[in-house]
């Protein structure tokens, strides 16, 4: 029965029509597969994207639609960019920024170096350590918290262990002091395999032949290392920095659940001023702005890694 | 150096991508910096100007 | 055996050795305290110093999927004998169980957001991969920068309007609403991952099946298909993982129905603050399978992390 009806149906077709569609040309095979996607993306993420730049000229609040919605210009954009409060939140970001990326290649290249060694057993241990950077942000940032808890927490005992200290005396997630290192700690815990991985795949793309004419040459270890290891891994290592910096600069999730941006602001990253700006006081136009400022940023590190990527595909 | 001014000159993409990426990489500094507000004011500036360039000039012949 | 100058002596691979079992011994073991803090009464996870000997319990565990209520110890005592271990556990702390908690669901919430949206962004994924890898598109190099930037897009700069748009499409809080969303974020790294797995399928294959009488479409699914299945499988995984991690997006769009777990999990709310024995029997559950996934995934994880661009 259905057989006939697919006889019926391809009967019925022109031939010259049935050719087509069999033999859809290149061209067309392209613009099918590709469509779809473009379009989602086009939906999800361009679309909101201009819609929010509209939004950042106004002083639209979200949480009151029917008050009338005014066009105020680029004055959103002044404000933000004379606000000490922004001003603060960005040095906070630069502050985790700049520390999680020192010790993240410190660690993370060291680690990378000792693995290269090849010792027995180092792919297992290579995968145990990259473990942390494949887990969700938002459920381990909260763990830590317990972690990090004055009296009772592992780390606290740890570190009073070590040092002498009363476990209790001090608060990583309360005091202002420490607080923007406990945020350093957990990222770089997290995402130094990151860099690891990155650096090995540097220092293996490195052929064995340089370093025996070296030898010959009668160059030592020392030179070696910083005429030949460290600027054959940099290309891989800028691409690992960028990386980590695109993500730390937006860093939300793992930060929010730490400390929720405090205590005070001295936490308040971007990301997380943003989402206070947004989703509690409800200035949307503002917020919008501070978006659209946060993306161009991204955007244009983002060109960069894209140039950095291509490079090191080239090799 | 003169082949750098030579390149711009030609608009040719190497050394104009490295005038974009260095107009990026400074408006991101000038954001995060704590030292003078007025760089922070101008950043944005910078790095949207830093970012459109790199666009357009990643389309110049090699 | 002969010298080598890459190879370095025995003395030095058992330092190196040393060093690396030590980093990795210390980065565990958070998440060792993870596991064992599940398995701990309330009062252990809580005593000074921290306990690593312990009773274990299941506490923790039955605390994550039921809600309690207290009793009077009169009627305690009148309650039939309890049935099973839970009934047990939480008998002996005072109280019964009044019903599941919210966990099961939002588990589930996770498990179906992350499938759907993993299944989705492949399907897109690969043929458009297909396409930028064989054919020749018009700005393919922008097309394809255009696609990764969107990845990089900070969460809450998008949420604003997303937040605006799913309330009037009545998308907020629904499972289709996440799934598109977490479509559109993982697709740009399904085709940037896919089009290096198919650039390395050798042409002459499609082109031998094209001779044969095959169509492009015939000669996509049977040939280049089941020659990218290993590079589809990986890619899978890396989107599922980023499904069930996403955070900034779930906390904002989410309240009840759609809510996954790593929103959930931190509220998880016991007498007296936090539970912490069930948030970490939570934590547990929820990144065993990841654990999991990534030991599935060692040889492939380079790649993904660097969108394909390192093979290694």
């Amino acid at each position: 029965m259905s057989e006939k009806t697919v006889d019926r149906v391809a009967g019925a077709t022109p031939v010259l029509l049935a050719r087509k569609i069999k033999g859809l040309s290149d061209r067309a095979i392209a613009w099918i597969f590709v469509g779809p996607t473009i379009f989602l993306l086009l939906a999800v993420n361009i679309f909101p994207l201009i819609w929010t730049v509209n939004l950042s000229f106004t002083n639209f609040k979200a949480n009151r639609i029917n008050r009338v919605v005014d066009y105020v210009g680029f004055s959103n954009y002044e404000r933000i960019l004379n606000d000490p409060d922004v001003w603060l939140s960005m040095q906070a970001t630069a502050h985790f920024l700049f520390w999680t990326i020192f010790f993240q290649v410190l660690i993370g290249f060291t680690l990378a170096w000792l693995i290269n060694k090849k010792f027995k057993g180092n792919d297992v241990w290579t995968t145990i350590i990259v473990l942390p950077m494949m887990l969700s942000p938002a459920v381990v940032g909260n763990f830590w918290t317990f972690l990090y808890q004055p009296q009772i927490g592992l780390f606290n005992y740890v570190i009073g262990f070590l040092s002498g200290k009363d476990a209790s005396s001090f608060e990583m997630l309360g005091s202002v002091d420490l607080a923007p290192w406990s945020i350093v700690i957990v990222d770089t815990w997290m995402w130094t395999p990151f860099v690891m991985l990155i650096c090995l795949a540097g220092l293996r793309s490195i052929p064995d032949y340089i370093y025996e004419a070296a030898e010959v040459d009668r160059a030592s270890k020392l030179r070696q290392f910083f005429t030949i290891t460290i600027p054959m891994v940099l290309p891989f290592l800028m691409l690992a920095v960028l990386f980590r910096g695109i993500e730390n600069f937006k860093m939300f999730d793992l930060v929010v659940q730490l400390t929720g941006g405090g205590p005070g602001s001295t936490t308040e990253l971007a990301s997380i001023h943003l989402k206070r700006e947004a989703f509690e006081k409800w200035r949307t136009g503002y917020s919008s702005a501070i978006a659209i400022i946060l993306f161009v940023t991204v955007f244009g590190l983002a060109s960069i890694y894209v140039k950095a990527l291509n490079k090191v595909k080239e090799r | 150096m003169s082949n750098f001014f030579n390149g711009l000159l030609k608009l040719r993409r190497g050394p104009w991508e490295m005038l974009a990426t260095v107009l990026i990489a400074l408006g991101v500094f000038m954001l995060m910096q704590p030292f003078v507000l007025w760089g922070f004011t101008y950043s944005f500036i910078t790095t949207l100007v830093g970012t459109v360039m790199f666009i357009i000039v990643s389309h110049f012949r090699e | 055996m002969s010298y080598s100058v890459t190879e370095s002596s025995s003395m030095v691979k058992w330092v190196a050795g040393t060093l690396v079992i030590l980093y990795a011994v210390i980065t565990l073991v958070p998440l060792a305290w993870i596991l064992m803090t599940g398995l701990k009464t309330p009062p252990d996870s809580i005593s000074y110093p921290p306990k690593v000997l312990f009773e274990p319990s299941l506490e923790g565990y039955v605390n994550l999927f039921t809600t309690r209520t207290r009793v009077s110890k009169e009627t305690l005592a009148a309650l039939p004998p309890p049935t099973n271990f839970a009934h047990e556990i939480v008998r002996n702390r005072g109280m019964v169980i009044v019903g599941p908690s919210k966990f099961g669901q939002r588990f589930m919430n996770s498990v179906i957001i992350g499938f759907g949206s993993t299944f989705l962004s492949i399907f897109l994924g690969t043929l458009a991969a297909y396409a930028f890898s064989r054919f020749k598109i018009p700005m393919a190099d922008d097309l394809l920068f255009f696609i990764l930037s969107t990845r990089m897009m900070p969460p809450i700069a998008v949420a604003i309007p997303i937040f605006l748009m799913y309330r009037n499409l009545g998308l907020s809080d629904t499972h289709l609403g996440m799934i598109l969303l977490y479509t559109a974020v993982n697709i740009s790294l399904a085709v940037w991952l896919l089009k290096g797995f198919i650039d390395e399928i050798p042409r002459e294959y499609e082109e031998a099946a094209l001779i044969d009488g095959y169509t492009r479409f015939q000669a996509f699914y049977k040939v280049v298909l089941p020659q990218a299945a290993t590079g589809i499988a990986s890619t899978a995984i890396f989107c599922l993982i980023f499904s069930w991690n996403e955070y900034a997006f779930a906390v904002l769009l989410t309240s009840g129905t759609a809510q996954t777990a790593p929103p959930f999990i931190p509220t998880i709310i016991g007498v007296g603050g936090l539970d912490w024995p069930a948030v970490a029997a939570g934590a547990t559950i929820f990144l065993i399978p990841v654990m999991v996934f990534t030991i599935m995934l060692r040889k492939h994880l380079l790649r993904g992390i660097t969108f394909g661009a390192v093979r290694k």
